[in-house]
């Protein structure tokens, strides 16, 4: 098992060096100077100021020198520096990357509330009216992208009912609207995977074998098809976890939400290649990390699983 | 019932009377304190998008400038109507050759941390600007005060053109005459910094700047987040009536959206819009007095690459004038919420204004723009490229220029969208050609910010490689002009000034040398419920010293 976390772990470096890499020969090619964009304005910069700036950034080595003093400096932990507030890229994305996380956190217990309570029921009383409902629900869910539903809730919530702060800041209301919209499309994901597995595992024999055992009801739904049923919608929220990151990127943006994805955002229309190539660093690791953790728990669920 | 309403009527009435008084007097003493119009306190909140910087040796797109211009007050201030009024400066003096200023400062004004503002703040701020290791994007503005080379280039740390005879005295000696020279000062660029500053790079200076303004700042500059300013009570000069001014920093993809649905919202006390929702604000808040609609100092254009290309001809760039339908675009794409240009000088000047002197401007004529076309050599079937930077609104009017063009012209249009910073590369490249969108606002307010940057010889600069590295990406060239604008700069008298830009003017709309579409309108919503005395100043932003509360 340990030395399955170190190879795996080994994995990560190899992603996030290959991540890195594609990223910075893709910005490369972009057009437009990353310096020549910080301003903005109409009007030219100095070409003295310039070509200090791009001294400043290194941005006057060729690409491959620039790829090795990133790589040299990311094995310290220095993300580098970024162009329009020349601070280091660590300390900027820092505060966004919780922020993010918080934002990542509330979807996902939103995801496991609504999801799973909604998929459990729909199951146990499959074809019912709830059931029937939930279905109908959760499609209409996924199908809505989360752009139009933020701006509606948005419209909703804070325009014309003025129940939520337009601007979340660190308030705990704040975060109600972006964590809902941000879970959304996955609770309902999570639900009907729910109960399509919780389906399949009521069938199963050992369920039976329970039942007939003469175990207590509330002893079967916990320990034998709940923990069965779980297994699969762990998987997927794992995976899911990575997707939030794609999914913070709308919602941020649709509600001003100070984290990693608003800040991609940001970069992207400024040319600031440091933060973009930091935010999907970080990214990547943190996915190749929560696979990771998602395998380990999955381990731990069901004994027939081996590491190795 | 009849009463409280009549009592209202004749509070109001005095407000605003009050409110005019107190503008009036500020207007030519730029001193005193307390205007005693309108009651002190409450916060005004809005939203802007990042600014670049809030520092004054920075600070240069409205958003900063609104941050900036509140902190610090300087030798003069611009008006929203295209003048200056003396801030510190209680006097000026000019040598008769145009070329050296002498100004008295203000005595007993303090920056907020207690230091003096005297002549050494402004000479310690000014050379803080100016060397090199500042790389300051705003530092050409000090072009003009000898020894601002030498510090560029890194050979001095001080500019040699200023000097403080006495403590109260700034005296600076320009390399050319300039008789609008202190208009220039107006800028933020030539604010005053106390000792703590430090050097252009002082990070806890830059994020949380020490200022002599009506305002201070409240914490520092949380990024990507919000700024927040206080009332400076102990501002020398007429003091603001806001006790706080709370600022969200919204994100650039969808700011103004949000700006908008904050107002909406009871968030926010000024807002912008986003262009598809304007007729439906309009109609929502002009009723209400919560409308402001005002024509700014800038002006957006067709920039035809005057030295090669389709372009090169004068008569060719008329007839493209006299293709474009300006008043079917503004009704159908903009809801008719622009205004038609009809010079270079945007209307704010007033003094300089000439309404309909591109003749070419006033009206579509087809018949006329295909003959001109003929004289010009610009035969049907030509291919003419039209370049315009994505993402900010210009794709409808774009496609509706290229449809008017190719129509009447018979010209086949290939318009390329392009991100800004390649659309300001492209337009610099050597071989340039063709026609490109462009808009131009003044940083103080002079005609000679309009015409010596984009249309002096001088300011083309050419490098090496043929790349135009000044603003006159034009590349326009004519020698009358340059002559005149050179004249004006060296004259003393305003009103002669004004008459040789306005034969400046004339001479370049003659050549064609920008092809004029719309003025810069802009409109805004301001909580005008809650607060009294609310204007768009120079910048755009709303004019914050002088809002109160009802």
């Amino acid at each position: 098992m340990g030395r399955y976390v170190v190879r795996r772990l080994g994995q990560l470096v190899v992603v996030v060096l290959g991540a890195t890499m594609v990223l910075f020969a893709c910005l490369f090619v972009i057009p437009g100077d990353p310096v020549g964009q910080i301003a903005g304005s109409d009007k030219a910069r100095d070409p003295a100021v310039i070509a200090q700036l791009h001294k400043q950034y290194g941005l006057d080595k060729p690409l491959i020198v620039q790829y090795g003093t990133y790589v040299g400096k990311l094995v310290t932990g220095d993300l580098g520096t970024d162009y329009t507030q020349d601070r280091p890229v660590t300390e900027i994305l820092g505060p966004k990357l919780e922020n993010t996380a918080k934002l990542a956190v509330a979807a996902i217990v939103v995801d496991i509330v609504i999801g799973i309570s909604v998929g459990v029921l729909a199951a146990m009383r499959r074809y019912s009216i709830w059931d029937v409902s939930a279905t109908f629900v959760t499609t209409l869910a996924i199908g809505v992208p989360s752009i139009v539903l933020g701006m509606i809730m948005q419209r909703i919530f804070v325009v014309q009912l003025d129940w939520f702060p337009l601007i979340a800041g660190d308030s705990f209301k704040g975060i109600v609207l972006p964590a809902v919209t941000l879970a959304i499309i996955d609770a309902a994901l999570v639900a009907q995977l729910a109960r399509s597995t919780m389906l399949e595992v009521l069938r199963a024999d050992y369920v039976k074998t329970a039942v007939a055992k003469g175990l207590s009801r509330r002893t079967v739904l916990i320990r034998h098809i709940m923990r069965n049923s779980v297994i699969p919608v762990i998987t997927y929220l794992g995976i899911s976890f990575g997707t939030l990151l794609g999914g913070a990127i709308i919602t941020e943006t649709i509600f001003n939400w100070n984290g990693i994805g608003l800040a991609l955002i940001q970069a992207i229309q400024q040319n600031n290649n440091p933060i973009i190539v930091g935010v999907v660093t970080i990214g990547v690791a943190v996915f190749v990390l929560l696979n990771l953790i998602v395998d380990l728990l999955y381990a731990a669920l069901d004994p027939r699983i081996r590491l190795a | 019932m009849r009463g409280a309403k009549s009592a209202k009527w004749v509070a109001g009435a005095i407000v605003i009377a009050l409110a005019a008084t107190a503008c009036g007097s500020s207007d030519d003493n730029g001193g005193g304190s307390g205007s005693g119009s309108g009651k002190d306190g409450g916060t005004f909140r809005l939203g802007i998008t990042e600014p670049v910087a809030i520092d004054p040796y920075n600070s240069q797109e409205s958003e900063g400038t609104l941050v900036t211009d509140n902190l610090f007050t300087g030798l003069y201030d611009p008006t929203a109507d295209g003048h200056v009024v003396p801030a510190l400066a209680t006097s000026k003096k000019v040598s008769s050759d145009g070329k050296t200023w002498t100004f008295t400062i203000k005595k007993g004004t303090k920056f907020t941390n207690g230091e003096p503002v005297d002549a050494q703040a402004f000479i310690r701020a000014w050379n803080r600007v100016a060397v090199k290791s500042a790389a300051s994007d705003v530092a050409y503005h000090m072009a003009g005060i000898e020894g601002f080379a030498d510090a560029q280039a890194g050979k001095a740390q001080t500019m040699s053109g200023l000097s403080a005879p006495d403590p109260y005295t700034l005296q600076v000696k320009l390399s050319a005459p300039d008789f609008e020279f202190y208009i220039k000062t107006s800028h933020t660029v030539f604010s005053p910094v106390p000792k703590v500053a430090g050097d252009a790079h002082n990070k806890a200076y830059n994020e949380a700047p020490i200022g002599n303004g009506p305002f201070k700042m409240q914490g520092k500059w949380e990024h990507n987040k919000s700024i927040t300013l206080v009332r400076n009570d102990d501002y020398g000069l007429t003091k603001a009536h806001l006790a706080k001014v709370q600022i969200d920093i919204l994100n650039s993809a969808n700011g103004v959206t949000l700006e908008t649905q904050g107002f909406e919202s009871g968030q926010y006390d000024w807002a912008r819009m986003p262009t598809p929702q304007l007729p439906a604000e309009k109609a929502k808040y002009e009723p209400q007095g919560e409308w402001i609609d005002q024509d700014t100092n800038g002006m957006n254009y067709l920039l035809p690459i005057t030295d090669n290309g389709p372009m090169k001809n004068a008569k060719a760039r008329e007839a493209i004038s006299y293709a474009i339908d300006r008043d079917a675009i503004i009704k159908g794409v903009f809801q008719g919420m622009q205004t038609k240009s009809t010079t270079i000088l945007p209307p704010v000047f007033k003094d300089v204004y000439q309404k309909d002197l591109c003749t070419s401007c006033i009206k579509q004529d087809p018949a006329k723009a295909k003959q001109l076309a003929a004289e010009g050599g610009l035969k049907p079937g030509t291919t003419i490229k039209l370049a315009y930077n994505t993402g900010a609104g210009h794709e409808e009017w774009i496609q509706a220029v290229k449809q008017q063009l190719e129509s009447v012209l018979g010209l086949k249009v290939q318009t390329s969208g392009e991100p800004f910073a390649q659309l300001l590369g492209d337009q610099q490249k050597q071989g340039a050609s063709g026609l490109f969108r462009f808009a131009w606002g003044a940083d103080y307010p002079t005609p000679d910010n309009f015409l010596y940057p984009l249309l002096d010889t001088a300011s083309i600069n050419k490098d090496s490689s043929g790349k135009v590295q000044g603003d006159n990406r034009a590349r326009y060239s004519n020698k009358t002009f340059d002559d005149l604008l050179a004249k004006a700069r060296a004259t003393s008298d305003d009103t002669a000034r004004n008459a040789i830009y306005k034969q400046a003017e004339k001479v370049a709309l003659d050549d064609m040398a920008l092809i004029p579409l719309w003025n810069r309108t802009q409109l805004r919503l301001a909580n005008t419920k809650k607060f009294a005395n609310i204007k768009m100043d120079f910048h755009e932003d709303p004019n914050l010293p002088e809002i109160s509360l009802k």
